[in-house]
């Protein structure tokens, strides 16, 4: 994208080890998948994760997987609402839009459970680059 | 709305999505992006179809 052609590879961002920038870079990033880079400037890389997580987070609902609630039973259901919350304001719109239309007895809904999960923890990939980035330990 | 997939396809939208976000996250140039999605996805591809055949005969 444009963005990798006007800034070369390990270069500080302007912004530069402000913690508090980090910081909200850091919730908004989490908030909305893409959202930290775009305030960093970054906005090839803020679309191409706020897709790649919308389109994971969808093709999860859609599939009809499982959206982990705050209560779960197991240990495996909490880990699952971890990582599922991770999608951030995607994972609030599943839970409002899509409560009780899991169907895990298909294969398809056991994607749809794991794509979720994935979008979520990508999300938490995404949000710790920009997190670096504002520190100015990444470009 | 709901969706079915085949295995096929689910694998095929979960590769590319993935290879595209890694490729951004780990590349910084549109050329390394570019190739390294491409790699991704063919070895998604290649590793599922090798597992897959790898554990055919425990599916008998």
């Amino acid at each position: 994208m444009e963005e990798s052609a006007a800034i070369p590879a390990e270069q500080p961002t302007p912004t530069g080890k402000n913690p508090a920038v980090a910081t909200a870079v850091t919730i908004a990033g989490w908030l909305v998948p893409g959202l930290g880079h775009l305030l960093l400037g970054k906005w090839g890389r803020a679309l191409a994760y706020f897709l790649a997580v919308g389109t994971l987070a969808i093709a999860g609902v859609a599939l009809r997987g499982n959206i982990y609630s705050p209560v779960g039973g197991d240990a495996f259901d909490r880990l699952g609402f971890l990582a599922d919350l991770g999608a951030g304001v995607f994972y609030f719109i599943a839970r409002a839009v899509a409560d009780g239309t899991a169907d895990v007895s298909r294969a398809a809904g056991d994607y749809g459970t794991r794509f979720f999960a994935t979008a979520g923890v990508l999300n938490l990939l995404c949000m710790l680059d920009a997190r670096e980035i504002a520190r100015g330990r990444k470009s | 709305m709901p969706i079915n997939l085949s295995h096929f396809q689910a694998l095929l939208l979960f590769a590319l999505v993935i290879a595209l976000a890694f490729a951004f996250l780990t590349k910084r140039r549109a050329g390394e992006r570019f190739r390294y999605t491409v790699w991704a996805f063919l070895m998604f591809l290649l590793v599922a179809v090798a597992l897959g055949w790898a554990m055919y005969p425990l599916s008998r």
